[in-house]
């Protein structure tokens, strides 16, 4: 039954992120008025599907790749409805519906079959130390998304070719407020993540979870994240080089979720 | 005698008038209902609407059958209303009647025939019109119904074109850069270097959306002063001084709108690094009117700073401009199409009371049919009598019925006149 909530959600955000592309790039509120019900509902038979999801394999976390890939679109999903409750811009969505599509859409019809053998997992830490983290990642592809928004609109606008291409893309200071608070919003999450991670690692495993890979990445994730907080608040980056930033640490990011294949520690084996 | 009733639409625009011409003719807003009820009063007139703005005067009335010219006598009333004389007007005047009249008003209500295709405030004004005719009681019945139709066009005509999204003069185009740039321009600081009628227009724009700070810089302090007056308002700070400390307050304002007659540029590249810098690199947007320019133009090429010339501006309201035209075209088709709906309405609406005199026709012919063989139908039981009853007006209905349908038909198609007589 999870499994068909979850395929009415990917079909959802489907109709959403169809819907989203005359409502941005056009301006026509109609299709708003599509795409955003539309999220909503993908979000609550997302959520559904999620929650028996769990409960039907008796473990409180996502296991496999498939299933953190659909939390990873849930929380998105999340992220889109707060930012367009917050400023009014639907803009994001004609990058995020499409990506909340693709992460439900395998799951939905190539369910995972991994299991954890250690029951010693099936805690509610363990899940939130990976929810917490998978919102540290949503919060930095919203900064990055946002960051280069703003990056085509500040080039429009220099190029006083007023035209309707750009005209769809929200005002610089909103982009600019997105692309901040959004990295304000994911440290405390990728802190907190990460203290829960090491707390319980160093329970189950010992201090020798320090040397895997992905946990190595994942604080130097973290230094990246807060040297790149502390840059733009202190010296208001903008434009091209918050690009670059967010463009770095998301590359990080990206090496931190690859890191799983050498991680020991993430494939519930000892280093 | 039945009455026919006929709509007529006779006035001057812009494109018709010069303004000498309108002026005469034009009713501020104090003696509009003066002059609704004067309209009202005159022989023939049911119904009627002054819709007088700068760019148009135009009278909608709704006359009554008579033989008499109606266009002639809203001209006498012209006349005699405004001391102008006919000749006056009479080569400047357009009339439409009927469809052509519905039309109209649907156009000027979408705003397609405005002297700025799509500017907002004419359906405003529209509104307003009625409603001070509504109030002297000159609109009660059909034009009602068709104003409230034509409110409806003009709504669609904004939410299914894109006519009015973007601006077409400097001071808009210059206030829809601002908010592209930073959102809302709630709280935002605006420096006024030199003074000038258009950077003023451009500064109290950017007011009405919200800025509330202003700061004016002159080469001479009283200048700067006096300027500064004029912005005072509720929720407005000013601020005056000369150009000796411009560059040190320079960085205090979001949007600085330059116009100074000053032969070399104020503000070069170098100023604008500073000023970014001074700001932690937020945006400042400069808006320079003056010719020759006041802000160098390679201090676009700062990141954070935009800079738009008198050109640039002039540039991006053209292309809206083009934008809006076409727009326009389809807004054209919308209200076409609304117009024809509304004139079937209202022919389909005028075979009404035929409809009725042949149904009532036919049910008197029934009743007395039934009456005279009432003596023979006397041994009929109740129920054998309802049976009678039943069928002679099943007959009844079904005999009448491609009648009803042929004049349904008739008064659908435009060419037939005869069925409605």
């Amino acid at each position: 039954m999870s499994l068909f909530w979850l395929k009415v959600a990917v079909l959802l955000y489907g109709i959403a992120a169809l819907a989203v592309l005359p409502a941005a790039l056009y301006d026509r509120p109609r299709w708003r008025h599509i795409a955003i019900p539309a999220t909503i509902a993908a979000l609550l038979f997302h959520f559904v599907s999620f929650a028996e999801t769990l409960n039907a394999a008796h473990h409180r976390l996502p296991v496999d790749t498939h299933e953190t890939l659909s939390l990873l679109g849930l929380i998105l999903a999340l992220a889109f409805l707060l930012v367009y409750w917050r400023y009014r811009t639907v803009s994001l969505g004609v990058f995020i519906l499409p990506i909340c599509f693709l992460l439900g859409l395998v799951p939905a019809f190539r369910p995972g079959q991994e299991s954890t053998p250690f029951p010693q997992f099936h805690t509610g830490w363990i899940f939130l130390h990976i929810a917490l983290l998978l919102a540290a990642y949503a919060a930095l592809l919203f900064s990055l998304l946002a960051s280069v928004l703003y990056l085509i609109q500040e080039r429009s606008l220099k190029s006083k070719h007023n035209t309707p291409k750009a005209s769809w893309l929200p005002p610089l200071e909103t982009t600019d407020q997105i692309a901040l608070k959004s990295l304000l919003f994911g440290l405390p999450c990728m802190t907190a993540g990460l203290l829960i991670g090491s707390l319980i690692a160093q329970q189950t495993i010992g201090p020798s979870y320090f040397l895997d890979p992905k946990v190595l990445l994942s604080f130097a994730l973290w230094l990246a994240y807060v040297g790149m907080i502390f840059i733009r608040r202190h010296s208001g980056l903008r434009g091209r080089r918050a690009v670059y930033l967010s463009g770095f640490v998301f590359l990080v990011v990206l090496a931190v979720w690859a890191a799983n294949q050498f991680s020991a520690v993430h494939r519930f084996a000892a280093p | 005698m039945s009455q026919t009733r006929h709509l007529v639409l006779l006035g001057i625009n812009h494109t018709t008038a010069p303004i000498e011409v309108r002026e005469r003719i034009a009713i501020s807003s104090e003696r509009l209902a003066d002059a609704t009820r004067t309209l009202l009063h005159q022989p023939g007139i049911r119904e009627g609407l002054i819709l007088s703005t700068c760019n148009r005067v135009e009278f909608l009335t709704l006359q009554e059958n008579s033989g008499s010219n109606h266009g002639a006598d809203l001209l006498r009333f012209l006349h005699e209303y405004f001391a102008v004389p006919p000749q006056t007007l009479l080569p400047h005047l357009y009339e439409f009647r009927e469809r052509e009249a519905i039309r109209h008003l649907f156009r000027v209500a979408s705003s397609l025939d405005s002297m700025v295709v799509g500017e907002p405030q004419i359906l405003g004004q529209v509104k307003e019109s009625y409603t001070v005719a509504r109030e002297v009681g000159a609109i009660t019945g059909s034009l009602d119904a068709l104003l409230q139709r034509a409110f409806t066009v003009a709504k669609k005509v904004r939410s299914e074109t894109q006519i009015g999204s973007s601006s077409v003069s400097i001071a808009s185009v210059a206030v829809n850069l601002a908010l592209k740039i930073f959102g809302s321009l709630q709280g935002k600081t605006i420096m006024l270097v030199g003074a000038g009628k258009m950077s003023e227009l451009a500064a109290r724009h950017l007011i009405q959306h919200g800025a509330s700070n202003i700061l004016v810089a002159n080469r001479t302090f009283s200048r700067a002063q006096s300027l500064a007056e004029k912005f005072n308002g509720p929720g407005v700070r000013t601020e005056a001084f000369s150009f000796d400390t411009l560059y040190a307050e320079a960085p205090r304002a979001d949007i600085v709108i330059t116009s100074t007659g000053a032969p070399q540029k104020i503000f070069g590249r170098s100023h604008g690094q500073h000023f970014l810098h001074q700001r932690r690199n937020r945006p400042m947007f400069f808006i320079d009117i003056a010719v020759p320019r006041d802000v160098d133009p390679g201090m676009n090429d700062v990141e954070g700073c935009f800079v738009y010339d008198i050109d640039d501006l002039q540039q991006v309201a053209t292309a809206n401009l083009a934008d809006r035209s076409r727009e326009a075209q389809a807004a054209e088709t919308i209200v076409s199409r609304e117009v024809e709906k509304y004139h079937e309405r209202l022919q389909v609406r005028d075979a009404a009371p035929a409809i009725v005199a042949l149904q009532q026709n036919a049910e008197a012919i029934r009743e007395a049919e039934l009456k005279r063989m009432q003596s023979k139908l006397a041994t009929l039981s109740a129920e054998q009598l309802a049976a009678v009853e039943s069928l002679t007006r099943s007959l009844t209905a079904k005999l009448l019925h491609p009648q009803m349908v042929a004049l349904r038909q008739a008064a659908r198609d435009p060419s037939n006149t005869e069925t409605k007589e």
